[in-house]
């Protein structure tokens, strides 16, 4: 029995070899490959010499490199928390099996659905200044206009209200899942309790779905950090580089300035980034609920 | 059974026969933007209007005209070059590709479009049948690397009915234009005063060429030889401030639309919120055809200049050119043919490519009346010499352009001063130059 299940021990791995295929060729030798692009000198069209550290060290005295990444910093900062709270605000408000809540729940995760290039387009008709719809707002109420896509600091805000309003659908329906789990006799002792919507809220429902709040953190703030095509099509990262992205940095310099090894060293230092924000998903996910007293 | 076999054969044989006589096959990329919807059918090139419309049917008449070539057009977004980049560095390059002047060093250095000399050569085509102008963007190495197509420059689109109500027309019905900074702020006060509209319409926002065409433009003006070694760009200087001062100017002033990007400022200057647009040849033919409608803010009332000459150096505007290159890549003998079928037509029909308001690269087409007779062309015919490129050993200048657009953009707009952004995109530059 036991020499059977030896012998059958290393073939039981055939069951996995298709999907660690597909993991090696699209993850784990890319990623390696990135590693040794970051430590040459190369374009894209040929093979580089070995120059070390030297595209980190050209990297993290890039000012543009660091003003890129505070952008995204600032970035995952405002626009997280924005998706956490609007996500679980609708989701409790379409937590309901009515035809109407049907129709708003298909509504909200519509966006989702569009191309960034339909979203961006979108939202350049909000924000162009001159026939733009929030143009014409403000001077119907007389107020002088804003250049939301040409201004500092309201260039990176414009990306981020498309940016929530194109990502929203999918914490919404992972926080209706987490509700929609909640066993409904602690909704009916708290009525018999006769308690308070808002102590029912902060003592019944948000306790229940505390691992999908920072679930859904976590996978936006991972999202997040990958912003590029809404900042790219909606300012070019401008004006003076105020909403370019970490993502887009890599972009220019890697197909625009030709500089694949430089570029390749701050993929790397983006995905450090990003592998602390999956390590600390892991550990949520994988931590053992206390036990109930 | 054998006779149902041979006659399925006989079908099959019948069905795929002309697949033995299949087309020639041309992958055609290029930007100019994409109009199937009004051009997609159209082969009379003659009723064609802009980039778009006029490549579009150009390309529709070579297919018509050549029956065993089909040409499969992939329209980029401009300029396209990302897209090519990646092309390239998978071995999935298309067979001709539109490229400026500016961008060929990049392709050149590498080894990665061939020289067409054979190509013209089989095909009957002078390289002298050019202009100098055209010739010199695409030749290196005394190799031509493309087939020059036109050359371009940024100009000063007119609004005349805007301009006659600022009082800034002359006897003869031509705009009263400035030959100094000076006089440029003072008339661009009058035509605010007068209009209440904005003087200049600029693209200011989520661009950066022609923030970077302009610096070039006032600089060449102040005889600056801001790039004397091609692997070094020198800003810290007396004239780039003052130029960058002049465009900072501009804007405080009150004198140019702010926050509009290309598409805006284009429909803007078409809406009459300005008096003069700061934008490229290829619009003349757009713009002249809003003129001849009524009803439009330009109707009877548009013309079109160089930049004018701001500074007392000389008399320079900033210009590139259009051009369609080889990918060095595995091709069939027909295909080359095909390609220079197509390359002899193009520059034989560059008169009509020349409607867009683009200059001619071909030198017969300035000696035709047809082209004489397009309007506005003899106000921009100084350009043929005024115009001029950056060195042609500068590499990477669209790299170039998007950091000068950025950090002048900075400048102009506020966010730094003009002494630090200059320093900024000279250390900028030099260090992409440094580490090509």
């Amino acid at each position: 029995m036991a020499e059977s299940y030896r012998r059958s021990h290393w073939k039981n791995g055939l069951f996995v070899l298709p999907y660690l295929s597909v993991f090696v060729v699209l993850l784990v030798f890319p990623l390696a490959w990135g590693v040794w692009l970051s430590l040459h000198k190369v374009d894209l069209f040929g093979p580089g010499r070995f120059v070390g550290l030297n595209n980190y060290v050209r990297v993290l005295a890039d000012p543009v490199f660091l003003q890129a990444l505070r952008n995204s910093v600032v970035f995952v900062a405002f626009s997280v928390p924005t998706l956490v709270v609007l996500g679980l605000f609708l989701a409790l408000a379409l937590n309901r099996t009515t035809r109407a809540t049907s129709f708003f729940r298909g509504l909200f995760f519509s966006s989702s659905v569009l191309s960034v290039t339909i979203v961006t387009l979108i939202w350049r008709f909000v924000f162009i200044p001159g026939d733009g719809l929030m143009a014409v707002l403000f001077e119907q109420v007389g107020l002088p206009p804003i250049g939301f896509l040409s201004t500092s600091g309201w260039s990176l805000f414009s990306v981020g209200v498309a940016t929530v309003w194109w990502c929203l659908g999918l914490p919404m329906m992972l926080f209706l899942a987490a509700l929609q789990q909640i066993p409904s006799d602690l909704y009916e002792a708290a009525a018999l309790d006769n308690a308070s919507p808002l102590r029912v809220l902060t003592r019944i429902t948000l306790p229940s779905i505390a691992r999908t709040i920072m679930l859904v953190a976590i996978i936006q703030i991972v999202m997040q950090f990958q912003l590029f095509g809404q900042a790219q099509l909606m300012t070019n990262g401008g004006p003076n580089g105020t909403s370019r992205p970490l993502v887009m940095y890599i972009y220019e310099v890697g197909f625009v300035r030709w500089d694949v090894g430089k570029a390749a060293a701050a993929s790397e230092i983006l995905f450090l980034i990003i592998l602390c924000a999956a390590m600390a998903q892991y550990v949520i996910a994988t931590r053992k609920p206390e036990a109930s007293e | 059974m054998r006779r149902l076999l041979f006659s399925s054969v006989a079908i099959a044989a019948l069905a795929f026969g002309p697949a033995a006589h299949a087309n020639t096959m041309i992958e055609l990329q290029r930007f100019f933007g994409a109009c199937d919807a009004d051009y997609g059918k159209v082969t009379d090139v003659s009723a064609a209007v802009g980039e778009c419309g006029i490549i579009t049917a150009l390309i529709n008449k070579f297919e018509a005209d050549n029956p065993g070539i089909d040409v499969n057009v992939t329209t980029v977004e401009w300029p396209g070059y990302d897209q090519l980049n990646a092309q390239l560095a998978s071995g999935a390059a298309p067979d001709v590709v539109s490229m400026h002047y500016s961008a060929i060093s990049d392709y050149q250095t590498r080894g990665l479009i061939e020289p067409i000399d054979p190509v013209l050569a089989a095909q009957g085509i002078l390289p002298d049948s050019f202009t100098d102008a055209a010739r010199n963007g695409v030749t290196k190495e005394e190799q031509m690397f493309g087939l020059p197509f036109d050359n371009w420059t940024m100009l000063f689109h007119v609004n005349l009915n805007l301009m006659k109500q600022a009082g800034l027309v002359n006897a003869d019905g031509t705009p009263i234009l400035p030959t100094s900074v000076e006089e440029l702020v003072t008339q661009g006060k009058q035509f605010k005063e007068k209009t209440g509209k904005p003087y200049l319409v600029q693209i200011l926002a989520n661009e950066t060429a022609t923030y970077a065409r302009i610096l070039y433009t006032l600089l060449q003006q102040q005889n600056a030889d801001f790039f004397a070694d091609p692997l070094k760009i020198t800003l810290n200087t007396p004239e780039a401030k003052t130029a960058v001062e002049t465009m900072k100017r501009i804007k405080d002033e009150g004198l140019t639309t702010v926050g509009l990007d290309y598409p805006a400022a284009v429909s803007a200057f078409a809406n009459g919120d300005g008096g003069i647009a700061v934008n490229g040849t290829w619009l003349i033919g757009d713009y002249v055809a809003q003129s001849e409608k009524s009803g439009t803010a330009l109707s009877g009332g548009y013309t079109v200049y160089p930049v004018p000459q701001l500074f007392p150096g000389r008399d320079s505007t900033y210009s590139d050119g259009h051009s369609w290159v080889m990918p060095r890549k595995d091709r069939s003998p027909e295909q080359v043919e095909a390609i220079g079928k197509l390359f002899k037509f193009l520059a034989e029909n560059d008169f009509q490519w020349a409607r867009t308001g683009h200059l001619p690269a071909v030198k017969a087409v300035f000696d035709m009346e047809q082209f004489k007779s397009l309007p506005h062309r003899s106000n921009i015919a100084e350009i043929a010499q005024t115009g001029q490129s950056l060195p042609a050993a500068v590499q990477r200048q669209f790299a170039i352009q998007d950091i000068i657009g950025e950090e002048v953009g900075a400048a102009v707009n506020g966010d730094k001063s003009v002494e630090e952004a200059l320093g900024s995109a000279e250390s900028r530059i030099n260090d992409l130059l440094a580490n090509l």
